[in-house]
């Protein structure tokens, strides 16, 4: 039962997968999933598995310990793992495999463990059932051993929360935790970093590099992003429509790929420093200005009777977007980039502060005045099936914004038609429902119907981000085409810094509910001044080599929660700049001498701000 | 600290609810024709006899004046008196206004506390027999969805949700009773008396219990966490009891709390149909006889327990759901 120890004699292999075939066989057709696929994995090794979406690899994962749900079925081949065919085993042999030598982590943390339960009862439950020796308390005792490993903060009372107290990076290392207390000789990683952001991403590769090599399991690391695999793993298999088309060393298929289809996935991936040519500086009049925005809800508290807390979800936003320009808004999860897109939007006012647009106060607007101002800025979202109507016909969608701004309905229909050819949409769509319409096609219908109002500045709130990387480029395309015939400015709201790098001309980084940095494209990515910004990109996954080294920028832990901000400057709890007086201070965006500006009192790259910050009132 | 705040809020919510509740129910009643002095004396009675009884009633004050009368005396716990029943349990003939017995009106917290424990009974049992029907075969249903399971549940749903109550009432008791003479059916006198109407009211909460049951269930068993269970290593047995069903049942406690409220206030034409001597069969006679307090009490009554079960609904989905705390 115990893996062997340093003293045994490694077998060659410890997972050798031999021309596996799974079939998906639905009303008498079969189409084959994984036709056969052969890899190989020692002890201690960490192989990449890289596919595109439905390329089959989370269900090679779920072959591997013989766990492939109908319709799916494995029709030929053999999992070799410790030497017995797992495709083989019965119920009973199967359960010393599945979940004790093999463990594994999926893709969805939040949704990997009963919602309702304790995480630690959960965890200790797997594990007694398991290794049904067990008893109760020592497995407790190893589990709260394994989440002292994975540093989770306070093992003892994190043990007796629920999934839904955790945020998605300390959930992933609860599954981290569930799929290692076993002391596994095999890990399954499957997709793990795809749902986190960028520095808690980062955070997890480090720590399962670290596990790895002190725990010595071996790891099968999928994921559908080339970057992301290289930082981990030395080997990998490159798997299209269930075929192995590619196995070599990491570095060697990130160099000279041999095969066209991982040539291809190569030369998708952005540059981020290497041959980047800089972006023209914009010198229009601005469209959009935001002073001093500030938003704060008020919730109650938990467990009282009528207590409030106050969540600062955007502090003290200011910013412009001139015309013709592209504009970025970077930051991770709950730093208040969807509260601002709400905000710029005016589906919310902002509770201080001013938002103009074209020069005019929006808060100062009359109804009449503010509708005829509203056609000129334009929210685009990030779900393209969710934000179409189902039941309307293509062409009716687009005219509907030029139905409420007045126009007659054979007008409405001519400009409908002309906004359709130009996004790129066929004119036989005209008249069908949007169902069965790809991402790529709906997103297209969205931004007909922001075009056909002739709008000044468009929204792009992830507009981007539920695209695979083909439907993506097109589209940003035509956003740049568009652009360059109409004169639009666009916001790009976005979590992916290598598209903010390849669009925008000016950016901003948002914590917490402020920005930290706003600077231009080449400053921003090469001598970025405030610590969170190189953070971020010392998180990115890259095959370049990155710019800034993890060992020395990547932060720990993640953001306070904006109801208890730190006193001075917010970030300086993960700062590793942080000095006494950041404590007393809260810096002000304020500019350099270059016109980029930045919130930090001890910012990189030596010139000193051009003023001095104001001191904070202590809040 | 949680549940004390919790219920704090939740009460002084129910406060709110059952005052509307008792402001229509008072308006309502004061604003139908009838007069309930004439019904008291009855109908032989000189008309002095009747603005006495009025005034003795206090029906001849202002309406305002008399909801407040009312919410003073219902918070001593006073819920009034019967305007037409006597202490000794039946209501009055069409004798004389003079008669002695008109007297000794019955206590309308003594009537509702005398059948409630009547209709509880029918209620759990009915609840009982419609649990151990629907929730093997919902389960099952959820687990397979489209095998035959789930159809059986579809039909079982189908069928038993148009069968009307009091068609099924009268054929079970020709069937069970009359001809078979396995079950009592009419009046109460044991426990037995209780089982054929609450077949009939189980019947009725069946199709509810399936359907909530089949769907939960069935969409529990597509969330990520069930499916990652097997691989995980855990057992197919402890996935679907812990797991599924203890996530299918808040919506199920949810319903078997609205269903409580709903059996516990109208049963009323099971009641009926069987001569069931429960809070049904009170209100009905009390609104046919035009019993002012009685119908008042009842209503107010149901009030009350509605806002508890609904608070003790709540506690208990959130014992089982931790998420639900807010």
């Amino acid at each position: 039962m115990a893996a062997p120890g340093p003293a045994d004699p490694p077998p060659a292999s410890l997972l050798a997968v031999e021309n596996l075939h799974v079939r998906l066989e639905r009303g008498g057709r079969t189409r084959p999933i994984l036709d056969g696929v052969s890899l190989a994995l020692a002890r201690r090794e960490v192989l990449a598995l890289v596919g595109e979406a439905g390329s089959g690899k989370s269900v090679l994962a779920r072959a591997i310990v013989n766990a492939v749900p109908p319709p799916l079925r494995v029709a030929a081949g053999r999992v070799l793992f410790e030497g017995k065919d797992v495709l083989a085993l019965g119920e009973r042999a199967l359960k010393s495999v599945r979940g004790n030598r093999i463990g594994f982590i999926g893709a969805n943390p939040m949704g990997s463990l009963d919602p309702r339960l304790a995480i630690g009862e959960q965890i200790v439950h797997k594990l007694r059932s398991v290794q049904p020796g067990l008893s109760r308390a020592e497995a407790r005792e190893r589990v709260l051993a394994m989440m002292a490993r994975v540093a989770l903060p306070s093992p003892a009372a994190r043990f007796h929360e629920a999934p839904f107290q955790f945020s998605g990076g300390m959930m992933q290392r609860v599954m981290i935790v569930d799929a290692l207390v076993s002391e596994p000789a095999l890990v399954i990683a499957d997709n793990i970093t795809q749902p986190l952001d960028v520095t808690v991403a980062a955070q997890i590769i480090r720590l399962i590099d670290s596990l790895r090599e002190s725990l010595g399991t071996a790891f099968l690391f999928i994921s559908s992003s080339l970057p992301v695999v290289a930082q981990i793993a030395e080997r990998a298999l490159v798997l299209q429509e269930g075929r192995v088309v590619e196995e070599g060393r990491v570095a060697a298929i990130a160099a000279a790929p041999r095969e066209a289809y991982t040539r291809m996935l190569v030369a998708r991936i952005p540059p981020i420093w290497k041959g980047v040519a800089p972006l023209p500086k914009v010198e229009g009049a601005p469209v959009l200005e935001v002073a001093n925005a500030v938003r704060t809800y008020v919730v109650r508290r938990r467990g009282t009777f009528n207590a409030k807390n106050q969540v600062k979800a955007v502090r003290d936003v200011s910013f412009a977007v001139r015309a013709g320009e592209n504009f970025g808004l970077v930051g991770e999860s709950g730093c208040g980039k969807s509260t601002l897109t709400r905000l710029l939007a005016w589906l919310e006012r902002p509770d201080g502060g001013r938002i103009a647009f074209l020069g005019r106060d929006l808060a100062a607007l009359g109804a009449a005045e503010f509708k005829a101002m509203r056609r000129t800025f334009q929210l685009l979202l990030q779900d393209p099936y969710g934000s179409l109507p189902a039941n309307m016909p293509v062409q009716r969608m687009i005219e509907e914004p030029l139905r409420i701004h007045g126009h007659g309905s054979a007008d409405a229909a001519r400009l409908a038609q002309a906004a359709m050819a130009e996004v790129g949409l066929e004119p036989e769509l005209a008249t069908s429902l949007p169902v069965g319409l790809s991402a790529g096609q709906r997103q297209r219908i969205n931004i007909a119907r922001a075009l056909v109002l002739k709008p000044r500045l468009l929204i792009l709130d992830e507009t981007l981000s539920a695209l695979d990387q083909v439907e993506q480029a097109e589209l940003l395309e035509l956003f740049l085409r568009l652009q360059a015939e109409h004169g639009f400015s666009y916001i790009f709201i976005s979590h992916d810094l290598a598209l903010v790098r390849r669009v925008c001309h000016r950016i901003a980084v948002m914590y917490l509910g402020r920005i930290v940095e706003l600077a231009d494209n080449a400053t921003l990515f090469e001598a970025p001044r405030h610590p969170y910004t190189r953070a971020l990109l010392s998180a990115m996954p890259t095959l370049e080599a990155n710019r800034f080294p993890r060992e020395e920028y990547l932060l720990d832990g993640e953001p306070p929660s904006p109801i208890d901000l730190p006193r001075g400057c917010a970030f300086r709890s993960r700062c590793p700049r942080a000095a006494a007086d950041c404590a007393a201070t809260d810096p002000r965006l304020a500019p350099f001498a270059d016109g980029n500006a930045a919130a930090c009192l001890h910012p990189h790259g030596g010139d000193a701000p051009a003023r001095t910050p104001e001191a904070a009132d202590g809040r | 600290m949680f549940v004390l705040s919790f219920l704090l809020r939740r009460l002084a919510q129910g406060v709110l609810i059952i005052l509307l509740v008792i402001f229509i129910i008072f308006t309502l009643l004061r604003v139908v024709p009838g007069d309930p002095a004439r019904l008291i004396v009855g109908g032989m009675a000189p008309d002095a006899v009747v603005a006495e009884k009025a005034q003795e009633l206090g029906l001849d004050r202002p309406i305002p004046v008399q909801f407040a009368a009312y919410l003073r005396d219902l918070v001593t716990g006073d819920f009034g008196r019967s305007f037409v029943r006597p202490k000794s349990g039946a209501s009055f003939g069409g004798s004389a206004f003079d008669d002695q017995t008109r007297q000794e009106r019955a206590s309308v917290l003594d009537l509702i506390l005398d059948t409630l424990p009547m209709t509880l009974q029918l209620a759990g049992v009915a609840i009982a027999m419609a649990l151990a029907v629907a929730l093997p075969l919902g389960t099952l249903g959820g687990l397979h969805p489209g095998r035959w399971p789930d159809k059986l549940a579809l039909v079982i749903g189908s069928v038993f949700v148009s069968t009307p109550n009091f068609w099924l009432g009268i054929i079970l008791t020709l069937f069970l009773s009359v001809k078979l003479k396995l079950l009592p059916a009419i009046g109460y006198r044991g426990f037995s008396y209780t089982l054929l109407p609450a077949i009939v009211l189980a019947v009725e909460l069946v199709p509810f219990i399936l359907r909530t049951l089949t769907v939960s269930v069935a969409q529990v068993m597509r969330e990520d966490f069930i499916r990652l269970a097997p691989v995980r290593g855990l057992s197919r047995a402890r996935t679907v009891l812990v797991h599924a069903l203890g996530n299918s049942a808040v919506p199920l406690v949810n319903l078997l709390g609205v269903q409580l409220g709903m059996l516990l206030g109208g049963v009323v034409i099971v009641e009926f149909i069987f001569d069931y001597p429960g809070l049904g069969l009170l209100t009905i006679n009390a609104v046919l006889q035009r019993d002012f307090p009685l119908i008042q009490g009842i209503a107010v009554f149901i009030a009350v327990m509605f806002v508890l079960i609904n608070i003790l609904v709540d506690l208990i989905a959130m014992s089982i759901d931790p998420r639900l705390e807010y």
